[in-house]
Parts: C-alpha cells; sequence; structure tokens
C-alpha cells in the first residue's frame, strides 16, 4: 500500500465493510480494463453498477467474485481474498442467461449449486422447493426448462443462487434478455426476495431505471478503461412499493444517474 | 403411434414383394440374387446354427463397441480440455478413420490370433474416431454460463465433467452411435471371415462367398442375418435415445410445449 492510498484507508478503517477494493487494475495485454479503483461495500448493501457497453462492468464483478485474478490492487471479502469465499461458496451468481441445464427438472436445476462440492455447503443453506414456491413456481417443479418462459427460467436461477445463501449475490445484467413487463415483474420480486436476508448484490445493469429501483446505491462507471465516475445514494425508503417508479425522488435520481452516464460515460 | 411402425413395416415389405417377383420373374442367378422366401427358409432350416452364429457376432460387434466408446469418452474428454492433445491426436484419429480396415485385419490377426480378441480390437479401433470427435464436440459445446456457474462455486474438474459436459455431449454421441453401428457390424463380419475360429455370421459368410453359386443359401442368409442384426440394434438405439434425451430439442415435437401457470 503506496502513501496515495493511506488517507482513503484511514478513511475507512473503522467502518465494517464486507467489500474492500484498493488500488485494483485489471488488463488484458496491453489493454487495461480498470483503471485504479478504490471502494468499500458495506453488508448488506443493494449496490448496481452501470456504465456503457463494454466498459469492464463485467469485468469488475468477475474480479469481485473471484472468477478472474486482478492485475494488481488487494480485493477482500469479509477480510478473505475472492478466491477464497468462491471456494467457501460465500459468493452467488445470477448469469445473464439462466443457464440451466436442459436435462434437469426446475427442482434440481435450483438444487444444482448445492449439488455441487456438497461437504461445503453452510449449514443454513436455503430449501429450494419453499424458495421456487415463493417465486411462484411451486406447480413447475417437475417440469424442464424448455417448458418454462424466459421470465419463469430466470427465477429459476435467482431461487439457484438464493439456496446457496451466500453474503455475496453477483448478478449480471439477469433480466437484460427479458421483455418489458416481465422485467418490472422481476424487479419486484427480486426487492422482495433480497429485502431483510441481510446479503450484499452486485447487480450490473444497463438500465437507468433498474438501478435506481433496487438499489442503496448506484455506481457510474466511464468507458473503458473504466473507473467510477459518479457514486450515488439512492435515498428512497425501503420496503420499496412496486409503484415506485412514479416517486418524483425516483425520477429526479434517474435523471441524476442520466446525467452522469452522458457526461462522463463517452470518456476514453 | 402405430403409423411409426406402419410406415417403416410397408416400406420393408414392398421392397421385399418387389425382390422376390424380380427373382421369380426374371432369370437371376441364385449367387447374384436369391429369393426371399428362399433365404428365409434356410435360415428356418439351419436356424441353431445362424442363431449360434448371429450371438458371437452381436457380441464382437456390441462389447467392441463399448471398448470403443469408453477409449474414446477418456480421449475425447481430454481432447475437449486441451487444445494441445486435440492437435495431436485428431490427425491420427482421422488417418484411422480413412484408412480401410480391411487392409489390415489379416495383420491384426497374425498378430492376437484367432477367436475373440483380434474381433474386438478392430471393432473397438474403427469405433473410436467417431466417438472421440463427437465427444470433443459435445463437450466444448457446453452451456458457457453455466460452466461460469459452476465456476462460481468452484467445482471439481469432474463434477463440470459428469454434470455438464458427459451430459452436453450425449446427443452428438448418439448420433456417431448410429454411424459406427453399420462399422462395428461390418469390421466384425470381415475379422470372423478372415480367421480361423470358425465363428459368427462372417464366417459363415465369408467362406460361403468362396463356394460361388454353392455357397450361395449360406452366403444370403449371413447377409439377412446381418441386416436383422443392425436393424435391431439400431432400434435398440432409438429407444434409449428416446429415453435418455427426452429433454433435448431433436426429441421434442414440432409444437413448443410452454405450459403456463
Amino acid at each position: 500500500m503506496d502513501g496515495a492510498t493511506l488517507p482513503a484507508r484511514l478513511r475507512t478503517l473503522n467502518r465494517v465493510s464486507r467489500i474492500v477494493v484498493r488500488d485494483l487494475t485489471k488488463s488484458y495485454g496491453d489493454l487495461p480494463v480498470l483503471e485504479p479503483l478504490d471502494l468499500d461495500i458495506e453488508t448488506g448493501t443493494f449496490v448496481s453498477i452501470i456504465g456503457p457497453s463494454g466498459c469492464g462492468k463485467t469485468t469488475l464483478v468477475r474480479v469481485l467474485a473471484g472468477l478472474e485474478p486482478a492485475s494488481a490492487g488487494v480485493v477482500t471479502l469479509d477480510g478473505h481474498p475472492p478466491a477464497a469465499a468462491r471456494a467457501a461458496k460465500r459468493v452467488a451468481m445470477v448469469p445473464q442467461q439462466p443457464g440451466l441445464l436442459p436435462w434437469r427438472t426446475v427442482e434440481a436445476n435450483a438444487r444444482l449449486l448445492l449439488d455441487v462440492r456438497k461437504g461445503t455447503n453452510p449449514s443454513d443453506a436455503n430449501d429450494p422447493v419453499a424458495l421456487l414456491h415463493e417465486v411462484g413456481l411451486g406447480n413447475f417443479l417437475h417440469a424442464h426448462p424448455h417448458e418454462l418462459s424466459g421470465g419463469m427460467q430466470q427465477r429459476v436461477a435467482l431461487v439457484r443462487a438464493l439456496a446457496l445463501h451466500a453474503p455475496l449475490l453477483v448478478m449480471d445484467e439477469p433480466f437484460a434478455a427479458l421483455d418489458e413487463i416481465t422485467r418490472a415483474e422481476m424487479r419486484g420480486l427480486l426487492t422482495r426476495l433480497v429485502d431483510g436476508r441481510g446479503a450484499t448484490v452486485l447487480f450490473v445493469t444497463h438500465s437507468i431505471a433498474e438501478a435506481v429501483a433496487l438499489s442503496d446505491r448506484v455506481l457510474v462507471m466511464s468507458g473503458r478503461p473504466a473507473g467510477v465516475v459518479a457514486d450515488l445514494a439512492i435515498d428512497i425508503p425501503r420496503p420499496r412499493r412496486d409503484d415506485v417508479e412514479d416517486d418524483p425522488r425516483f425520477v429526479a435520481l434517474c435523471a441524476e444517474v442520466r446525467h452522469a452516464l452522458h457526461s462522463n460515460g463517452g470518456r476514453r | 403411434m402405430i403409423r411409426r411402425v406402419l410406415a417403416p413395416a410397408v416400406g420393408i415389405v414392398t421392397v421385399l414383394l418387389l425382390w422376390e417377383a424380380v427373382v421369380r420373374l426374371g432369370e437371376v442367378r441364385p449367387f447374384v440374387l436369391r429369393a426371399p422366401s428362399r433365404i428365409v427358409g434356410h435360415l428356418w432350416d439351419f436356424r441353431g446354427d445362424y442363431t449360434a452364429a448371429a450371438w458371437v457376432t452381436i457380441q464382437h460387434a456390441v462389447v467392441g463397441a463399448a471398448i470403443g466408446l469408453l477409449v474414446a469418452l477418456v480421449l475425447g474428454a481430454v481432447m475437449a480440455a486441451s487444445t494441445f492433445v486435440e492437435q495431436a491426436a485428431g490427425p491420427v484419429l482421422t488417418l484411422l478413420q480413412v484408412t480401410p480396415f480391411v487392409a489390415y485385419i489379416a495383420s491384426v490377426v497374425l498378430w492376437l490370433g484367432s477367436g475373440t480378441a483380434p474381433a474386438l480390437f478392430v471393432v473397438a479401433l474403427v469405433c473410436v474416431p467417431g466417438f472421440a470427435f463427437a465427444t470433443t464436440d459435445g463437450m466444448r459445446g457446453a452451456d458457457p454460463d453455466t460452466r461460469e456457474l459452476l465456476a462460481s462455486v468452484d467445482a471439481h474438474w469432474w463434477e463440470v465433467l459428469w454434470r455438464l459436459r458427459l451430459p452436453s455431449a450425449l446427443p452428438s454421441i448418439f448420433t456417431a452411435m448410429r454411424y459406427n453401428v453399420g462399422l462395428a457390424l461390418i469390421a466384425a463380419y470381415l475379422v470372423e471371415g478372415g480367421n480361423y475360429a470358425n465363428e459368427g455370421l462372417g464366417a459363415i459368410g465369408m467362406r460361403a462367398a468362396a463356394f460361388g453359386g454353392n455357397g450361395a443359401d449360406a452366403l444370403w442368409a449371413a447377409i439377412f442375418a446381418m441386416s436383422v442384426l443392425g436393424t435391431s440394434w439400431l432400434v435398440a438405439i432409438s429407444i434409449a435415445r428416446h429415453l435418455l434425451l427426452g429433454w433435448h430439442v431433436s426429441q421434442r415435437g414440432r409444437t413448443p410445449r410452454v405450459r403456463r401457470p
């Protein structure tokens, strides 16, 4: 840790921070993807990451989830390196495509992450069947993925991640492939599912409305190499109702995010 | 369901009737073509011999193909995991695939002796390339999102293999199996005919062929029996495919069955 980052470090010293990022950079060969990045995310925060296409949002969350090594800098999750957190099944992912196994039933798909490396399962894992009932798929336990609509498939993917009861939930544009009506439904569902479970959520998205409606905090990223150009607190009280989008505060915050995105987003 | 059984049956019976008519009405030399009625009659008269021979042949072909499949699964999985191994093994497998195995059967018999060993060896060998390429392609095609998902919980390589890659490769392995049925039976037939054990349909058919006109009954009976074996095997594969791959697009009807809540 060099002198330049010391003040930032002192500032956060007495705060309990689940995700701590210091001087993180990532490049692929000569191509820098993330410029030096410092970040503190507290436990239980819903953080959306928004930015132009291909700016490195996915790379950032992949590094935080321990799926890719950082080129330089330090990332810790609850004091542990990301790879250790991943090995302890403390990171649950929801990919952009549901990624369901076509030969497994809905119930078996929801159980997939629990079936892998069973010995590492947390003792307080959630019951996938109960969760499937909760998301309205109680009648589809024995159906196969091809019998479900896109929104229903993504709900299974959500349950599959939540079943792990991991303290960190990483979602990479999970609703991007869905139609607008289904997206709105999924937004409400996700809010209900995540509220009160205490998990930290990293949510990558292209949609300003989605980011504001769901999050406690929105990180706006610039074009490659990506840095955080705005860090906005979303002070809309929880629990949030489905009509949150009619709230004047919501509209104002969306404008703020849009402004940050457009004034810095095109930077190279 | 009835139509699915009836249509092929109508096709086969029509061909058999035409065949019978051609042999009876035209003057065809017996070695060139035997009437189906006469072939079936001969098979029935010597049913004990032909059943015993068919049992030997089906064992050679099925066990040999199973050995080939096991070898190919291991090889294919390694090829899918390592581009270097794929590039090293690919040309060798292609060479194996395009070399006419008839040419080296005699050498294999000299090496492994008569009987079951050379038959199993050649059958396994000719089945390996098709199965290995199918395994590699299928495993490579496993859904990248699901691979990432399994990586996110640090799944062991054998869990990824068993839970994701192998099931992903099943459809292409089944396709390869349909081609390998023919290859395996031909290889078994030729090796049986080319050694001194005097067992199997190949031994009957190839010795009969050497007798010219006098062997016509036995030759055509062996051909008939071989085609029955091949057909039964393909039917068994279709059933297995239907049971194992019910989830796969190829096994579904044309209309999607989307259930709504």
